[in-house]
């Protein structure tokens, strides 16, 4: 297990490296920082000195050498924008995005675990009927326009909870419902699917056979083993949920990666997009690493070698 | 067991995390915060003006800052030399008096008594230090305004003399604008420039206290301003990039000045009784430029003409713009220098005149093709003009890009017949409109030539008298009215939505002094 681990570690270094090279080569060939960083009254002899200030007149290659260098020792160069380190301020702000995701992971587990189980042992019915037509249209439903929706409802007409930014627990509420919805559709329509299966297998009926209550059985055999595929799918969605912010960020001005990422995206603030992502990548894999660690310990059966 | 101890113990870690996490949240949350909500009531309407707007500032360096936005804010804690007035006259701030020595020297006497945030005094080493730095650092984005600043010499501690390079009739402009923000030498050369970012000082009239990035900033009241004490306890800035979440937070109370508001939501805000909205003209223009070369459609100045014509630009502003923009022939807008109101407030508009000169141009239907180059924030005005071209006789491809791949077509020069872009000017002076129609600059994107312009537009740049100067600026745009490198079709209008607790009356320099801002009461 320990050597699994180890070999796994190692594997990230070549990950992280492909993915810096990708990010590197796509910001600097889908626009100019430059033009953004001056006003459209500018120069093209104004733009020049400023592209050679910033060293961006030199070759790609020795760019890319200069910048895998500083990488290495943790610098990510100079933010355009805010002209401070790049790697500092992806920093942070992943504790707000991690509140966030974590918030939205609580909400959909909440969600989803009771009515996933419900609609597998009530195949077929009309409750299970009524949660599958929820959870379809809990995940057919955009990010935004349910974040917009929420807002007009609890804050614009009824006033009890707070539009936007980032505080206390009421900050928290309306974000983290709006992102933990569509992940809860999908965890619930996949835990009925994966409980449906293991109900149908022979040691749940043996179980049955043995007299075992019926709460005893669903809860402590079936459902146990049913974590399997759901906890696959709480690892990859909390990674997602850490860069999926975007959109959930912006529209409720939450100030956390996903609002960095987009604003350096569109004015184009190269050392902040390759730190971000760097990080974002980083994050991945050590959190499927550590699903695979999780797998181990759910399922004996899973072997690494 | 073991197994299902890990199991029961991850759910238990989420909640904890969550439980740990929000904890942490209030302790990062600000009692602004919770006012932001409560700022509706009436104990603290007067102490606290919270002000929404869609983008954050850049940073708390006045030299490194180029957006409209980032100076709104940090014009409340920086002063310049000389202020603009709401009406855009020069008035003085950290300057008394100023007076011209020679064609290239400049004495400013400086206002005694002042003093930064941190208690330092101003002085002219003060004035050296911050306008040299940014005349000579050319890493920072409001260098190349002032990079024709060769040197400051502090006569004494309160006359500085400011010398530049050839005669330069615009060094009152730049020394009232973004980067000519007065910093504090001592307590940086103390304490680093790092030190001054996390935590600045001016000599403005409130005091940073806090910015949380892409959230808000806070500023506080400085109570030994020169001018006076300042009306307000607390200033905060918010950041809403989200328009609808902007007008919510509007309509639930949280912000007192919602900027940038959609077309669209105009009717939401005046629907309320406690709401309203305000516009004001802004510098920004928006434009049709065109390329000349040889051998491109809008080489004819037929064409460009039956463009001109078959645009409704009072339509476009009614329909695309909600009202909020006024029709102009001209790009040097009332209230900057070398301003020419003939050409202000008027437009061409002859549907049937246009397909007449498209055919005197030699195109039938369909045939005169070009493509329209747009970033995608003018996305909607640009599809109306291309609607309306196609009607007169033109193809038209449109072509929506992303800003950053736009701003890489735009610095490499690569747009084909047309592009659209709005140009704002944040000098209050001609010459920054023009300074893309000069033979150099114009070589590759609109290649325009012509020597008349030349030779106006050269003379004009050290031309130190304003009188003969401000009449070169009138004389080349009636000629770049008739001749069309360009075609103008509305200066923008800001518009906020404003709570009935404020009195704000915009202006057109998109500053948010906030000390012009008053409590209804």
């Amino acid at each position: 297990m320990g050597k699994y681990v180890l070999k796994s570690l190692l594997q990230v270094i070549p990950v992280l490296f492909i993915v810096s090279l990708i990010v590197f080569i796509l910001v600097r060939v889908t626009g100019d920082p430059v033009a953004l960083m001056l006003p459209e009254t500018a120069t093209a002899e104004d733009r020049a000195v400023l592209t050679q200030a910033l060293g961006l007149d030199q070759p790609l290659y020795t760019q890319y050498m200069k910048f895998l260098g500083s990488a290495l020792q943790g610098d990510f160069g100079q933010s355009f924008r805010y002209g401070e380190p790049a790697l500092q301020l992806v920093l942070e702000r992943l504790p707000a995005s991690f509140e966030l995701a974590v918030a939205a992971m609580f909400f959909a587990i909440v969600m989803a675990v009771p009515l996933g189980v419900a609609s597998a042992v009530k195949r077929n019915t009309f409750t299970d009927l009524i949660i599958s037509g929820i959870s379809v249209i809990g995940k057919a439903m955009p990010n935004f326009w349910m974040g917009i929706m929420l807002i007009l409802l609890f804050s614009v007409m009824w006033g009890v909870l707070p539009v936007s930014g980032r505080g206390g627990v009421s900050h928290l509420i309306l974000p983290a419902f709006t992102l933990g919805v569509g992940l809860a559709a999908q965890m619930t329509r996949l835990i009925r699917s994966s409980m449906l299966e293991i109900l149908s297998q022979d040691y749940i009926r043996t179980a049955r056979s043995k007299g075992l209550g019926r709460m005893v059985v669903i809860g402590k055999h079936a459902f146990r083993n049913g974590l399997i595929p759901v906890v696959t799918i709480m690892s990859l969605q909390f990674t997602s949920l850490i860069g999926g912010t975007l959109i959930t960020e912006t529209v409720f001005s939450w100030p956390g990666l996903g609002q960095l990422l987009v604003v350096a995206v569109n004015t184009h603030d190269m050392a902040i997009v390759q730190a971000a992502v760097f990080v974002i990548a980083f994050i991945v894999v050590v959190t499927n690493i550590l699903t695979d660690v999780a797998y181990r310990l759910l399922d004996p059966r899973i072997k690494y070698d | 067991m073991k197994k299902r101890q890990w199991t029961s113990m991850w759910i238990t870690l989420l909640a904890v995390v969550l439980v740990l996490s929000a904890c942490g949240g209030k302790s990062t949350g600000t009692d602004s915060n919770s006012a932001s909500s409560e700022s509706g009531s009436s104990t603290s309407a007067s102490t606290t003006l919270t002000i929404a707007a869609a983008t954050d500032i850049e940073s708390f360096d006045p030299h490194n800052n180029n957006n409209t936005s980032s100076e709104a804010v940090l014009v409340n804690v920086f002063d310049y030399l000389i202020k603009n007035d709401s009406e855009q006259k020069k008035v003085p701030g950290l300057a008394t008096s100023w007076e011209q020595v020679n064609d290239t020297t400049w004495r400013f006497k400086l206002r005694e008594g002042v003093t930064f945030h941190n208690g330092d005094p101003f002085t002219s080493a003060d004035v050296k230090y911050t306008l040299e730095r940014v005349a000579k650092d050319s890493t920072l984005k409001q260098n190349s305004y002032f990079k024709n600043i060769v040197e400051v010499k502090a006569v004494d501690e309160y006359t500085v003399d400011i010398i530049t390079d050839g005669p330069d009739p615009l060094l009152l402009n730049r020394l009232s604008k973004m980067g000519a923000g007065i910093l504090p030498a001592k307590y940086i050369e103390d304490n680093g420039f790092d030190q001054f970012l996390k935590q600045p000082v001016g000599t403005g009239p409130y005091k940073f206290r806090k910015w949380t990035k892409d959230d808000r900033v806070e500023l506080v009241k400085n109570e030994n301003y020169f001018d006076g004490e300042p009306k307000w306890n607390e200033v905060v800035f918010r950041v809403i990039p989200e328009a609808s979440t902007r007008v919510s937070e509007l309509l639930a109370g949280g912000v007192d000045i919602a900027a940038s508001i959609p077309s669209t939501d105009i009717a939401r805000i005046e629907g309320e009784a406690d709401k309203k909205i305000v516009k004001a003209p802004i510098q920004r223009v928006l434009q049709l430029i065109f390329r000349q070369t040889e051998g491109s459609v809008t080489a004819d100045p037929k064409v460009r003409e039956a463009i001109d014509l078959a645009i409704d630009k009072q339509g476009i502003v009614d329909s695309i713009a909600g009202g909020a923009g006024i029709v102009t022939r001209t790009s040097v807008t009332p209230g900057n220098f070398g301003a020419d109101p003939s050409l202000y407030k008027t437009s061409l508009y002859d549907q049937e005149k246009a397909k007449q000169l498209l055919q005197e141009a030699g195109y039938a239907e369909g045939e005169a093709e070009m493509t329209i180059s747009v970033s995608s924030q003018y996305k909607e005005p640009a599809e109306v003009v291309a609607a309306m071209l196609e009607q007169v006789g033109f193809k038209i491809n449109l072509d929506v890009l992303e800003p950053s791949a736009f701003s890489e077509r735009y610095s490499s020069k690569s747009f084909k017949e047309i592009f659209m872009i709005g140009i704002g000017n944040s000098l209050f002076d001609a010459s920054n409109n023009y300074n893309r129609y000069m033979l150099d600059e114009a070589k590759g994107e609109s290649d325009y030539n012509n020597p008349e312009v030349e030779k106006l537009l050269q003379s004009a740049l050290v031309n130190m008298d304003p009188a003969s100067r401000e009449k070169e600026y009138q004389q080349v745009q009636q000629i770049l009215a008739e001749d069309r490198p360009a075609v103008y079709l509305y200066q923008m209008e800001g518009v906020y939505g404003i709570d009935s607790r404020v009195n704000f009356e915009p202006r057109s320099d998109e500053m948010f002094y906030a000390d012009e801002i008053t409590p209804a009461q």
